[in-house]
């Protein structure tokens, strides 16, 4: 249970590459925070630098207040997952999970309650005397776990841990990972690079990309405000729709533009824009897919239909405009009759519209949000 | 092997496979055959008792354990304990400095590091013979040469000294080890001490048992240090040393052939015998080695 | 030529992808020779730069430094022990003792330095002592020792010039610590990071020492001797000392007539037998030990083990008991030529071994003998790495047999071996082993003989450094000469093939 504070933490490896820019953060005590990005933003090479696995070159990391730059990884008081587990092949899962404790020199007895508690919780009892070798993925993302419970940590670092397993299992592991953290109810350090994982565990999101911090905050925060276009993109699946289109103010009203079809920038977003000064000029409009809605034939955007994927709950549909620009649009198949659906066809047209008050705008130049 | 178009050739594919199969059969037998008849001939030979010298057939006329019997009154159970001295120390000393090599150059990231391994390969372009000259004659100085009685510590001394640049393939292995069980391991709470003896040394049995047996088996072939060091004094020489001295002259070998002989399958028999029970090893070191690099 | 674009290198017929390949790497060379110049080049000047910078820090350190930093230039470890790092502090401290102990001793190191230059002034040769009227021993140099305590002493000032490095250094780095309120590492500390976070340099400390003594101290000695005139009589502390005599040893090995031998020629000769022996040697077990392997792993043969058991026993049994007693095989009065001789196949014996060219044909079949169970083995172990997937999809495209061998194995081995090709290429031009245990480097070849150590038609430079160094007039001087010749046609050849092939370069590669 404790704080972990990053000031101006910088990695440059030895040829010089520069993974991580000046990271910043504050994680407060309990807190389950995200480090989210694509590959290679350095999200790994922070986690490391915190874990004391990486050499820091520059800034400070503290943990609980102390600065630990030259501690050794044991010595910070840290449980670490690792993406591929890192079980020790020679030993079985009970040695596995009571290895740190026996460097802690701990009583047999107290090891032994220990390990089979976590065993129990994790569901891995009756593999206790199995060889890593004879478990299946998600049997030793469990041990995995296991091992860094028992040790009763400050911090819970966590890496990729479930991009190894298979989509169902890493649902349901996900689903566990929350369970563990009640129960644990201690600070969460977790990085990935699917952001449905950042979205749906963390208190709060870090996302990264060419080692620096593009945004953190809170899942909704995020998603409902990203701070640039690179975020926009990376948050909400499938990805938000960038259009470049012209903002423009008539009578203190703005208003957008895009393939022709005028659309008033009205309400909060619009008390926004007014309160930022915004200034006429190219944008780059931003729509989510499902703030896309399909309208009656002839009214809105006219597009052609590309591919339409079946989802089960919801279609994907990929068109294209008259210009041919390329758009994402979700659509619920509840509302859809079977006529409807029939009628969304390869090289169907179709016609849509956006709601106004999910729009986002941003500097076509700089990325940045015009809400910022 | 080979795409069929139709039945009727794939029958024939058959045939042809099996004929090719018994032509591959018989000539692993004459492979084997060839491979096989020089450590025929010498057993048979180490038994023949009625002649001395090179003979044209190979069943001995007579047979008996004559040689045998004799080469306890040469110097070759001298030579025979000094290799064995010499094989049993430098197979554990030397182990423990490949290790120590090797586990450092592939786990530590420390400055040095590359230019320490560029510089070591440069190192082994010398002939390794051009340095032996001048050890020799520091041994000598040291009284460590065979004039002074034995040779083996200087020998023992010198083997050791320099193993650490025979770290390749042990270095190899443990690339192949994840390093992220090192991590986990230093997060669980453990040294760096502790990671190679808790970890990473219980999953290179493979590897140690490698390195044990191509230590060991170092001395028995040692043919050029030992004859330096041993200065050609009887009693300071390894069998190779040894045993070749005595088929140097014609002379000699008319009079000694079949007791180098005997004194062949001495030497051997024991080391094959250590080689085949541990050949799985050996197989895995060599075969991992090569494609390391 | 035009250097094409990739576009364009795929659209060339095959034979003319290899011309251009061929073409482009001669093409390239004066451009890679440059880089490497340049590389090396900068190398230097980094260096240089990076030992001003040695200079400016010191120079800081000394003027911002404290009165215990100060002190420190001068006496080790001042620093640490005033700032509470005794043991540190302390070992500091003694080596410094111990060097300057070292160099001020009478016949210590300031001795050896200052003898470096002329190898010995007082040779053992007996003074007439008046008194008692007779020529007795008198003190004396020693060439030999000066030689290696020389070299032993510079490495040790070197080591205690980088000590002294570190000392100052340390000094800074203590204050800049101490001023940001922090906490020095104690003793404790220091020990206990040794099986830490610096477990590398005690895991170190043992084999890199034996390896600076025992080889890179030896090599630079021998190195040395190449520029002296060290031989039996000039053996520097019984007969006569021995001295520089500059690059006087390279021209005699590269002259035509020295006393009426030709050295040049002879090196010429032996070089090209070096390198003949070691292409055949490499090549003919490597791909002969592919076939074998080949044999033995293809489906439906039986008893797969025992093939590879009775390989393998070649390896199994020390090498110079095979290969002495094969070579008596194939002597004049051998089992082979004996058996011959019954059969009567043969009238006369074969002189195996006295013939050059059946000598050299000899020694490669026999060490074909002795080679393809390595070969066997690591072509089983690589042959079964290969992926499976890469023979379907062969298959799938309509390959023949022969075509998936020489498509997909052989390039693949050829790409893997690619290291142990080299390895094995260069160790073979070494394999002293071989040559001398068969045939002793004979047949004498008449028109070498005259050369130091008797060179035969199968000695290899090895074997003839052997002869030079035990022979009659043993010519150390001589010997070096060739140790370094041979380093540098190794290392020529590592370079060039180093970089020609693609697996050697990235050892992370493989992680």
């Amino acid at each position: 249970m404790a704080t972990v504070k990053l000031t101006n933490v910088k990695k440059v490896y030895d040829n010089n590459v520069v993974a991580v820019h000046d990271f910043n953060l504050d994680i407060k005590d309990k807190e389950f925070v995200v480090f989210v990005g694509p590959s290679g933003c350095g999200k790994s090479t922070t986690l490391r630098m915190i874990a004391g696995l990486e050499e820091i070159s520059g800034g400070t990391v503290e943990i609980d207040g102390e600065v630990v730059n030259d501690l050794q990884p044991k010595d910070r008081n840290i449980a670490m997952v690792f993406q591929n587990y890192a079980l020790y092949p020679h030993m079985t899962v009970y040695d596995n999970i009571a290895f740190s404790l026996r460097l802690q020199k701990m009583p047999e007895d107290v090891i032994y309650e220990k390990v089979t508690n976590a065993a129990e919780i994790l569901g891995i009892t009756e593999y206790l005397l199995r060889k890593p070798r004879a478990l299946s993925g998600g049997q030793r993302q469990r041990v995995a776990i296991g091992r860094a419970m028992v040790r009763d940590s400050k911090v819970f670092l966590m890496d990729e841990p479930l991009s190894n397993l298979d989509a169902k299992l890493r649902n349901q592991m996900r689903a566990e990972i929350i369970l563990l953290r009640q129960k644990l109810n201690t600070t969460f350090v977790y990085v990935t690079h699917d952001q449905t994982e950042a979205m749906t565990l963390g208190d709060r999101i870090v996302i990264m990309k060419d080692g620096f911090i593009q945004q953190v905050g809170t899942p909704p925060e995020v998603f409902e405000m990203p701070k640039n276009l690179f975020v926009a993109g990376f948050i909400g699946a499938p990805q938000m729709n960038i259009i470049k289109t012209e903002l423009k103010k008539q009578g203190g009203e703005y208003s957008v533009s895009p393939f022709g079809v005028k659309f008033a920038v009205d309400g909060e977003k619009g008390a926004a824009l007014k309160a930022k000064g915004a200034k006429e000029g190219e944008i780059c409009l931003g729509v989510r897919p499902e703030h896309i809605v399909l309208a009656k034939a002839g009214q809105g955007i006219p597009c052609t239909l590309e591919v339409n994927e079946m989802m089960g709950s919801e279609l994907h549909l990929h068109v294209y405009t008259e210009d041919g620009t390329r758009l994402i649009v979700r659509v619920p198949t509840v509302g859809l009759d079977a006529k409807e659906r029939e009628g969304l066809k390869q090289g169907a047209k179709v016609w849509i519209t956006f709601e106004s008050k999910v729009m986002h705008f941003f500097d076509p130049e700089t990325t940045e949000n015009l809400l910022n | 092997m080979n795409e069929n178009k139709t039945p009727k050739r794939h029958l024939g594919l058959k045939a042809s496979s099996a004929i090719s199969n018994t032509v591959i059969h018989v000539l692993l037998v004459i492979i084997s055959i060839i491979w096989l008849i020089p450590f025929v001939c010498i057993v048979l030979q180490s038994f023949r008792v009625e002649s001395t010298y090179q003979v044209g057939y190979v069943i001995p006329k007579q047979w008996g354990l004559d040689n045998y019997i004799k080469l306890l009154d040469t110097n070759f159970p001298q030579w025979y304990f000094n290799t064995f001295i010499c094989a049993v120390v430098v197979s554990v000393t030397q182990t423990i400095i490949v290790l120590c090599m090797s586990y450092t150059l592939s786990r530590f990231r420390f400055k040095l590091r590359k230019a320490l391994m560029q510089f070591m390969l440069i190192l082994g372009m010398f002939p390794g013979m051009l340095a032996m000259i001048i050890l020799y004659r520091v041994l000598d100085d040291l009284h460590l040469t065979g004039q002074y009685g034995s040779s083996v510590p200087g020998l023992i001394l010198v083997y050791v000294a320099s193993s650490g640049m025979g770290y390749y393939v042990s270095k190899g292995f443990f690339d192949t080890i994840p390093k992220s069980l090192d991590e986990a391991a230093r997060v669980d709470g453990a040294t760096r001490a502790q990671v190679l003896t808790k970890i990473i040394l219980p999953l290179s049995k493979p590897i140690v048992i490698y390195t044990i047996l191509t230590a060991f088996m170092g001395p028995w072939g040692d043919f050029v240090f030992a004859r330096y060091v041993s200065q050609m004094f009887p009693g300071a020489m390894n069998v190779a040393v040894g045993l070749q001295s005595w088929l140097a002259t014609d002379t000699m070998t008319f009079n000694n052939y079949t007791l180098f002989c005997a004194g062949g399958v001495v030497v051997a028999l024991p080391v094959a015998i250590l080689f085949m029970c541990l050949q799985k090893y050996y197989v895995e070191g060599v075969t991992g080695g090569a494609v390391k690099g | 030529m035009k250097r094409l674009t990739d576009l364009e290198y795929l659209m060339l017929p095959k034979w003319n992808k290899f011309w251009y390949k061929f073409i482009m790497f001669f093409v390239d060379i004066p451009a890679n020779l440059w880089n490497g110049i340049k590389g090396i080049g900068g190398s230097i000047a980094s260096f240089f730069k990076a030992i001003g910078r040695e200079f400016a820090d010191i120079g800081k350190t000394f003027a911002e430094g404290d009165w215990k930093t100060k002190t420190s230039f001068l006496v080790m470890g001042f620093g640490n022990i005033a700032r509470g790092q005794i043991l540190r502090g302390v070992l500091f401290l003694i080596f410094e003792v111990v060097f300057i102990w070292y160099m001020i001793t009478p016949f210590g190191g300031a001795y050896w330095v200052q003898m470096l230059g002329s190898l010995g002034l007082q040779g053992p040769e007996k003074g007439y002592d008046e008194i008692l009227d007779q020529y007795i021993s008198i003190p004396h140099d020693n060439s030999f020792r000066i030689l290696l305590y020389g070299v032993l002493t510079i490495f040790f000032i070197v080591a205690f010039i980088y000590t002294w490095r570190v000392n100052v250094k340390q000094n800074k780095i203590a204050e800049e610590i101490l001023k940001s309120g922090k906490k020095l590492r104690s003793g404790k500390d220091d020990l206990r990071s040794l099986v830490d976070d610096q477990f590398h340099k005690t895991l170190l400390a043992l084999p890199l020492t034996g390896i600076l003594v025992f080889t890179v101290m030896p090599i630079l000695f021998m190195i040395l001797v190449a520029f002296t005139n060290y031989d039996g009589a000039h053996n520097g502390y019984t007969n006569a000392l021995f001295t520089w005599v500059g690059l006087d040893n390279f021209k005699t090995m590269f002259s035509w007539d020295v006393g009426g031998v030709n050295y040049a020629a002879t090196f010429g000769e032996v070089l090209t037998w070096t390198l003949i022996w070691a292409f055949f040697a490499t090549f003919s077990n490597y791909f002969l030990g592919i076939f074998v392997a080949m044999m033995i792993n293809k489906k439906g043969i039986r008893v797969k083990k025992l093939w590879r058991t009775i390989l393998v026993l070649t390896i199994a049994i020390p090498q110079f008991i095979s290969l002495l007693y094969v070579s008596k095989m194939f002597t004049l009065n051998g089992l082979i030529n004996g058996a011959l001789l019954n059969f009567g196949l043969i009238d006369k014996a074969i002189d195996f071994w006295g013939d050059p060219m059946l000598a050299r044909i000899m020694v490669i079949v026999i060490n074909i003998w002795i080679g393809i169970p390595y070969l066997m083995l690591i072509a089983t172990g690589i042959l079964m790495n290969i992926p499976a997937d890469l023979y379907e999809s062969a298959k799938i495209d309509g390959a023949s047999g022969w075509k998936q061998f020489s498509k997909i194995t052989l390039p693949y081995m050829l790409f893997i071996t690619g290291p142990y090709l080299l390895t094995s290429f260069t160790s073979n031009m070494n394999n002293f082993n071989v040559i001398y245990l068969l045939t002793g480097g004979g047949p004498t070849n008449p028109a070498a003989s005259g050369a130091s150590g008797s060179v035969g038609f199968t000695d290899l430079l090895i074997t003839w450094l052997f002869k030079i160094t035990t022979g009659s007039d043993t010519k150390y001087y001589l010997a070096s000469v060739v140790g370094i010749l041979v380093f540098i046609v190794v290392a020529f050849i590592s370079l060039v093939v180093y970089n020609l092939l693609p697996s050697v370069k990235n050892e992370e590669d493989f992680q």
